[in-house]
């Protein structure tokens, strides 16, 4: 630490090496990591009135991850409720994630290696634009696209596909079609800078060899685009299964995403513990998860990149 | 001003790896010193420690009889011109120039005039409001060097400041900066890998290889008197013969190369290390030490094969080959010295004009 | 003339579904704001009208929301831009591994769901609080400040991204050049490194901005008992569907595109072949000029919202309600006179929109009905969930 410092100070001088660690410790500790500890002290909780708090009954415990496992009741019964939305949860961010890589890896293919110029960056133009629209007006729009009186049911009617309106909302075609929406973005920039350094050279020397087309992109461009395809992948995960704006407009109301769960012990539950404790078990969950596919497919978290 | 500058056994390392082994040098005030020396010898970590960017890990570094350890880059009285140049991209020619004075409370009138000034040295007058990038490959060079000069330093080092320049610019330049450094009087230390830069431009010149200072000297001397098997192959051309010394008599020595009758070469006091009989050795003789044999009874002759030629207009480049040696000889083309392409031709080169020196590594081509 | 093989037009095919699927939503969304039908829909399609722009011009909540959310995003800039400028900066000074090591921990702000940020700040802040006894308005407790610091925690990294792909071609040698010509390391840092940095300011800031401005997931627990824009939006979302928020959909999509219209003029107004083609048109190129351009943009968007203030539809919504009534009138009697035998199909009653100026979805047939979040909704069924 003081010869880290040192050098700072034989590098920028004292004022910008003081601004320098200060900035930096100053994000570090007090924005992310004590509040996060914090968090986790208060998962280790009873949830207690203000009066009692640092009282003889503020101790340590586990019921708050007990509740998570096996519910209100005092029986060794799961909390199969919960659990379910947990892992409902994840298998649908992996799905939202597997789909997203699915349709942006070709557009990201095409945007790296065969526009050019004033053509590629109006392509990607197009494709920022959207985002710079809120969150929940892009989820509303979803919401008006699978209504019951919306353009799908009415064109799919129109058409005689079906002839009672479908129900997307509850089926939740409409939140994953819009989280998938929502993280394209995170997809593509990732898939697009990794496809981007590949030597043309190679593709060509592939086909040279007498490579199909598929063959070109399972030997060459994918294993090179490794590092891009597990960052892209590790954001829209992470983030999908963190979303709460787009489970609360476009989820179906008997099935809830896990943050929503987090949200009501908060808000209408009141017991910040409980809800300390299940944000705690989404993260580790989460990152067990990352990390697990990241030691699979050989990639290290420095790789990721936006 | 100047001042002179020394280097006591300075070694740097970086971990493992010895980056400057051992370097020991004197450079007189006002002199024109280059560095020599393949990619990757040290040229630029030696300079560095000069400027004060990497502190030696032994040794020291003494500008003006002052010990330098612990002085900062921007304390030394030296200025350095970069490999890339280290032009300011957002600034104009003229904020370049200045910025010396500027960070050293200059006022802006006073700032203005002075790089107004450095602008008629390097001929490039009223230009001051350019940018950087408007500017040729040739007059960035100039630019780089009158933002060196601002501050009026009393070293002046300058790192392959020509590398990036095509040959006839490179030419032009290098004439150019030798009369602003006769202009100014300033020490400037010059790195190359360019021999001919080296040869042209310098006093005197330090051929280095990773890490060591092979020889220290004026042109002539490297050239003519190289002290190392690594000076001698490359510095010039050069055919190098493996041998074996077959007596010394202080004098003359002579050579077994395998080439038929052993060869007189000469000792020369400015050379390398005596050698003794029986020692192997490395005989050097250059191309244009070689000469078509006039007579039957010539000293040092051999019997050699035509190869092949290069015709070069004034010059005739031709490939010899001796007992499965190839040698390369350089002609004048005064139409006298005709080859014919199947007859075997005798060449000789005069005793003095050969080179024995200990085996050590050879400059790869 | 070659004949383009048919497998050529894929690529051209699927990024035009793509973008469909990009922008489809939005142009829906956005159409549906001109329709008079109290729910947001295309068809059928009622009138045209620029009321739900009034509408929200009246919506104090939303406006008081939209005054907090500038503030917060101009707090989070002036936070977030500079710890993020320090962060990329010591990143590219310190050694290999300490870079891996801190580049984790900065980067982990992006991966951590944003409510467990939001709630961490929370806690945070109310335990400090607690620790010195603040009173309840001191700053550990309010909205504004607690959404600021959350806020940062991950925007911050955003824009340390954005300084350090702007660092990374940061030639260091120009350092080394000012410090050899006798700059002190600060002097450098201000004369050399931070004017090479401004471009990536400029951008991390409209980054910074534009993200503290649509988040939603961490300021929805810091916020507290305030409100931003994006709280206040998706509470009006959640508790009932209606085409004022098109409205909103529609200034804010507008905003957008005069910015990326601007941006690209701008783009290509300085390119080198441009400025060749203008060089002897001085005409062209005042009327290129990215300047200009935003002046004309501004104007066309003053002549809309004078054409939203000015448009006035109350005579066409009024025939499409008197037509409305007219048909319920007719059902109502039809159901009368021949009661049992004949069968009116119940589902087609509600689409017909509402009767009378009821505002909101509360007694419109929205579909799957509004406010599926409060707890009296769980499992009930609107008329259309069969
Ligand atoms: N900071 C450093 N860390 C580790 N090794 C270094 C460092 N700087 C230089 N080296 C190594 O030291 C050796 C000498 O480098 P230097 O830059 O002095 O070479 P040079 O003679 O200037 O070569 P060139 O003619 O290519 O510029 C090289 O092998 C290089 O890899
Ligand atoms: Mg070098």
């Amino acid at each position: 630490m003081r010869d880290l410092f040192y050098d700072l100070v034989r590098r920028n001088g004292m004022a910008v090496s003081i601004y320098l660690m200060l900035a930096v410790s100053l994000w570090v500790f007090i924005l992310i990591i004590l509040p996060q500890l914090t968090m986790l002290d208060y998962s280790f909780r009873f949830n207690l009135p203000p009066a009692k708090i640092g009282g003889p009954e503020d101790v340590y415990t586990l019921e708050q991850y007990r509740y998570f496992f096996q519910g209100s009741g005092a029986s060794d019964g799961l909390n199969t409720l919960d659990i379910g939305i947990l892992f409902k949860t994840l298998l649908a961010a992996v799905f939202v994630t597997i789909f997203d890589l699915i349709i942006c890896y070709p557009v990201a293919f095409v945007l790296a290696k065969s526009s050019t110029g004033a053509k590629a960056r109006l392509l990607v133009l197009a494709l920022i634009v959207p985002y710079w629209i809120n969150e929940i007006l892009r989820a509303f729009a979803f919401r008006i696209l699978f209504g019951a009186t919306g353009v799908i049911n009415e064109t799919g009617m129109g058409l005689g596909l079906w002839d009672t309106p479908i129900d997307f909302i509850r089926q939740d075609v409409a939140l994953y079609a819009g989280l998938a929406y929502a993280y394209i973005l995170l997809m593509i920039f990732p898939l697009y800078n990794a496809i981007e350094s590949l030597d043309r050279n190679q593709i060509e020397a592939a086909r040279d060899m007498g490579a199909n087309w598929w063959q070109v992109h399972a030997k060459v461009v994918i294993p090179y685009a490794k590092p891009g395809i597990a960052s892209g992948m590790t954001m829209v995960f992470m983030l999908t299964s963190g979303a709460l704006a787009a489970p609360q407009i476009l989820g179906g109301p008997s099935n809830l995403w896990f943050t929503q769960l987090v949200y009501q012990w908060f808000n209408s539950g009141g017991n910040w513990p409980r809800g300390s404790a299940y944000a705690m078990v989404l993260l580790i969950v989460c990152i067990a998860l990352v990390l697990l596919v990241m030691r699979l497919f050989k990639v290290s978290i420095g790789e990721i990149k936006q | 001003m100047t001042k002179e500058i020394s280097l006591e056994h300075v070694w740097v390392e970086f971990g493992e790896f010895t980056a400057v082994h051992k370097a020991n040098l004197n450079i007189a005030g006002g002199e024109f010193f280059s560095f020599l020396g393949p990619s990757g010898c040290g040229k630029t970590t030696l300079l560095r420690c000069i400027s004060g960017f990497q502190e030696p890990t032994r040794g020291k570094v003494k500008i003006g009889g002052e010990d330098m350890r612990g002085v900062g880059p921007n304390k030394r009285p030296t200025a350095l011109i970069f490999q890339n140049l280290a032009l300011f991209p957002l600034r104009s020619i003229a904020d370049n120039i200045a910025f010396p004075l500027e960070v050293r409370g200059v006022s802006k009138k006073n700032r203005r005039k002075r790089a107004d000034e450095l602008l008629e040295l390097i001929a490039l007058p009223g230009q001051g409001d350019k940018k950087v990038s408007e500017l040729s490959g040739g007059q960035k060079q100039r630019v780089a060097i009158a933002r060196a000069l601002a501050v009026e330093p009393d070293i002046l080092l300058l790192d392959e400041p020509l590398s990036a320049l095509d040959l006839k610019l490179r030419q032009h330049m290098r004439t150019e900066l030798r009369a602003i450094q006769k202009q100014v009087g300033l020490t400037f230390i010059y790195i190359t890998h360019d021999q001919g830069e080296a040869l042209t431009m310098s006093d005197r010149i330090a051929v280095m290889n990773k890490g060591k200072i092979e020889q220290i000297g004026d042109g002539k001397a490297i050239y003519d008197h190289p002290t190392t098997s690594f000076v001698a192959s490359f510095v010039g051309e050069n055919n190098v013969l493996d041998g074996t010394v077959l007596s010394n008599d202080g004098k003359v020595m002579q050579i077994d190369a395998g080439l038929g009758t052993p060869f007189a070469v000469e000792n020369h006091p400015a050379g390398g290390p005596a050698l003794a009989p029986g020692d192997a050795c490395h005989l050097f003789v250059r191309p244009e030490a070689l000469r078509l044999s006039k007579d039957e009874s010539a000293i040092n002759q051999f019997s050699t094969n035509f190869v092949t030629e290069e015709f070069e207009g004034n010059m005739r480049h031709i490939v010899m080959n001796a007992s499965g040696k190839d040698l390369k000889l350089s002609l004048i083309n005064d139409g006298t010295n005709a080859i014919e392409a199947n007859a075997p031709v005798k060449l000789d080169f005069a005793p003095g004009m050969g080179i024995a020196l200990k085996p050590g590594e050879l400059a790869s081509a | 003339m070659k004949m383009k093989s048919p497998t050529a037009l894929i690529p051209g095919l699927y990024l035009t579904l793509f973008f469909a699927y990009l922008f489809g939503p939005l142009i829906i969304m956005v159409i549906t704001a001109f329709n008079s039908s109290t729910f947001p829909r295309v068809s059928p399609w009622e009138c045209f009208t620029t009321d739900w722009f009034g509408k929200l011009a009246a919506d104090d909540k939303l406006l008081a929301g939209l005054g907090n959310s500038l503030l917060i995003g101009v707090g989070v800039v002036c936070v977030a831009i500079p710890i993020g400028l320090a962060a990329a900066i010591t990143l590219s000074q310190v050694g290999p591994k300490l870079r891996a090591a801190l580049y984790t921990i900065f980067i982990a702000p992006i991966l951590v769901p944003g409510v467990v940020i939001g709630l961490s700040t929370l806690i945070f802040w109310d335990r400090i609080g607690t620790l010195f006894n603040a009173p309840y308005e001191s700053f550990f407790y309010d909205g504004t400040f607690l959404t600021i610091f959350g806020q940062v925690t991950f925007i911050a990294a955003y824009s340390m991204l954005v300084f350090l792909s702007r660092i990374q071609r940061f030639d260091t040698t120009l350092t080394e050049a000012a410090l050899d010509m006798g700059a002190t390391p600060t002097q450098a840092f201000v004369k050399v490194l931070l004017p090479f940095m401004a471009p990536a300011i400029g951008s991390a800031t409209v980054l910074a901005f534009l993200a503290s401005l649509e988040n939603y997931n961490t300021t929805v627990f810091t916020i507290v008992s305030s409100s931003t824009f994006t709280t206040v939006l998706s509470s009006k979302v959640r508790y009932g569907l209606d085409p004022s928020i098109s409205a909103v959909a529609v200034i804010i999509i507008a905003i957008t595109l005069i910015g990326a219209i601007i941006y690209e003029c701008r783009n290509r107004y300085n390119t080198k072949s441009w400025a060749l083609v203008v060089a002897e048109r001085p005409a062209l190129k005042v009327a290129t000029h990215p300047g200009t351009v935003a002046v004309i943009l501004g104007v066309l968007a003053l002549a809309a919202v004078m054409f939203i203030q000015n448009h006035d539809s109350n005579a066409c919504t009024a025939q499409i309600l008197e037509d409305k009534r007219a048909l319920q009138q007719k059902l109502m009697e039809q159901q009368s006179l021949n009661t049992p035998q004949q069968n009116v199909p119940a589902p087609t009653m509600p689409n017909l929109g509402p009767v009378g100026g009821n505002e909101g979805g509360a007694s419109a047939p929205s579909p799957f009905g509004n406010n599926i979040f409060s707890p009296e909704n769980l499992g009930t069924n609107t008329p259309n969930d069969q």
